[in-house]
């Protein structure tokens, strides 16, 4: 196992000028000297080996895109040090682009008028492709997907979900050490992010590729990473084990429950029957937060069930926003 | 990873096949684009011809002399048109954010960029410009050599430089200034001047044309070496260096502010 992102102390600012406000103001901005350093991203280190699938979170504006420009060398640090793949991505950019492959949200990058397999040839131009691993690529795409349909599709005419699936094989067709993949699931839906994942899943481990990944979804990041990296306000809050993550707050889950009758009055009489848990009532749901380190859910609910009847219920896991402020609130590590 | 002129050559021919396809693909915008763009340039020749229906000659320039310069001027500015059409599209791809996909590939980033859109339109302004080039060379009688036919070729080809030079610097002023737009329209409003021999604008203008908006290097000084042979001046030998220097220089602003270019927003 040898690392293939090496990341040491990177600093990225940025100099914006302070506005002010009104016609005055901007025509003063003109001529203006007073400008504010931003910090996007803030002393990161981190280290990622080769075959890891690592899920890169933190809010809108915490400076995950600035980071992954770097490391695509579409910016170059402030300070600090990146090696991907052995190169400093800003210096050489194009022989970095060899060894990556990128979807950026929903921007795509293939040629909006050309049906996707035209677009495929002129990659495996552009990436000098060997005709063998090129149709070794697109055999393990037939038996991953169903191919076919999309390859003679004018990439304009897909839909939004068949577009991302071909950005993503895109990404991947030329074999690359490391894909980084900015919000793929965003604004899809469940089927087709669940096939997304088996796929993005399905490609890492049989080409051992590195995968870069940044959601918001919970639930890409439990079908996917066993590594998290939570950044917030360009500052790294968290580089550890998905399990170790869980294992400090990912032991809460929320019971949901709906039930006959007043609900604020039997989330009461419930929580003096379970005193060493939360209970909480809305008119939608009773909300049960159970620290499983010291009670089942399972047995949560058969005690619960003993006395109300249960008309629905629903187990919730964590957020990322959660998580987020769960750190900030009690720290962690 | 260094890429041969070859590779680039290449690509360039799939790309450009591809892009014929599908734009062949939209049957009626392709037809209409071919009428107008026939009407323009026939709409263009016949002032032309009004023109000097009324003046016999222009500063000193004869009807077909000046036939030979209008053809000349098409024919080195159709590479702008046809090859670098997108530079009028970088704005928007700069102000979208969208610009950033064009960073991923291992290959050049300008020509990249460029190499997504071929327009079409401009090859009616090819067929035009050499038919009047060829008609007029036969009835100002000059000699066709291999010699001259080289030289025109040559000429022809740098002097199309300096229009794709002007362009390329107008449009990549996008990644500073937010209304780029008009700097590229005002320096494209231009090109209609390089088809009139420099000598009939007044001194201040002819400055202006040789050295800071260097259009009369499109067709009046390197048409000279064909038409003139005998008193060809100084800068007239010169243009391809200024076209090739100017491309260069150009070139070199316009990778300057990609690379400068961040990306907006995620």
């Amino acid at each position: 196992m040898s690392s293939v992102i090496e990341i040491k102390n990177v600093t990225k600012e940025f100099k914006v000028l302070n506005r002010r406000e009104g016609l005055k103001g901007s025509i003063q901005d003109l001529f203006s000297r007073d400008y504010k350093i931003v910090r996007a991203v803030d002393n990161i280190s981190m280290q990622v080996q080769q075959g890891e699938i690592v899920g890169y979170l933190g809010p809108n504006g915490a400076g995950k895109s600035t980071t992954i420009k770097m490391m695509t060398g579409v910016l170059e640090p402030t300070s600090g040090e990146i090696l991907v793949s052995g190169n400093v991505p800003y210096e050489n950019r194009t022989r970095n682009a060899q060894q990556i492959g990128v979807v950026f949200g929903q921007r795509s990058q293939l040629w909006w008028a050309l049906p996707l397999i035209e677009s495929y040839r002129l990659l495996k131009e552009i990436y000098c492709i060997p005709d063998a691993d090129y149709t070794h690529m697109l055999e393990l795409y037939r038996s991953l997907v169903d191919l076919e349909p999309l390859l003679h599709k004018p990439v304009r005419q897909m839909s939004l979900g068949q577009r991302t699936l071909s950005d993503i094989l895109a990404a991947f067709l030329h074999n690359p050490k490391i894909v980084f993949l900015d919000e793929p699931t965003i604004g899809l839906d469940v089927s087709m992010k669940a096939k997304i994942r088996t796929l993005i899943q399905a490609l890492n481990q049989e080409k051992h590729t590195t995968v870069i990944l940044t959601t918001h979804d919970m639930g890409d990041v439990d079908a996917l990473c066993r590594r998290v990296v939570i950044i917030d306000k360009g500052k790294m809050l968290y580089d550890n084990d998905m399990e170790h993550l869980k294992g400090f707050f990912g032991s809460y889950r929320t019971l949901k429950l709906r039930t006959d009758g007043d609900h604020a009055a039997q989330a009461a009489a419930m929580q003096k029957m379970l005193p060493e848990l939360k209970v909480s009532a809305d008119t939608e749901w009773i909300s049960v937060l159970v620290d499983e380190s010291r009670a089942h859910v399972i047995d949560v609910l058969a005690q619960l069930q003993k006395q109300y009847t249960i008309r629905d219920m629903q187990l919730q896991e964590i957020s990322t926003e959660e998580i987020i402020k769960k750190i900030y609130e009690e720290g962690v590590q | 990873m260094k890429h041969t002129l070859g590779f680039y050559l290449r690509l360039y021919g799939m790309i450009l096949a591809q892009d014929l396809k599908s734009k062949m693909s939209y049957r009626a915008d392709f037809i209409i684009s071919t009428v107008g763009m026939i009407a323009t340039n026939v709409a263009g020749f016949v002032s032309f011809w009004i023109l000097f229906r009324n003046f016999p000659s222009i500063g000193g320039w004869g009807y077909y002399e000046i036939l030979f310069l209008y053809g000349f001027s098409l024919v080195s500015l159709t590479p702008v048109q046809c090859l670098f059409d997108n530079n009028w599209s970088l704005r928007q791809y700069v102000y979208s954010g969208d610009f950033i996909k064009y960073c991923f590939r291992p290959v050049n980033l300008f020509f990249y960029y460029q190499s997504e859109v071929f327009d079409i339109k401009g090859l009616g302004q090819l067929a035009f410009g050499i038919a009047m080039i060829v008609y007029a060379w036969g009835k100002l009688g000059l000699a066709v050599t291999v010699l001259a036919v080289v030289k025109l070729l040559v000429f022809l080809l740098t002097a199309s430089l300096v229009m794709i030079a002007l362009q390329n610097a107008a449009a990549a002023t996008c990644f500073w200034i937010q209304n780029s737009f008009y700097v590229l329209d005002f320096v494209t409003r231009f090109k209609d001047y390089a088809r009139y021999p420099v000598t009939i604008f007044s001194p201040v203008f002819r400055f202006v044309f040789t050295f800071l908006m260097p259009i009369a290097f499109i067709a009046y000084y390197p048409s000279l070496v064909i038409l003139r042979p005998d008193e060809v001046p100084l800068l007239s030998w010169l243009s391809p260096v200024i076209g090739v220097v100017f491309f260069f220089l150009s070139y070199r602003f316009w990778m300057y502010g990609a690379m400068k270019y961040s990306g907006t927003g995620s």
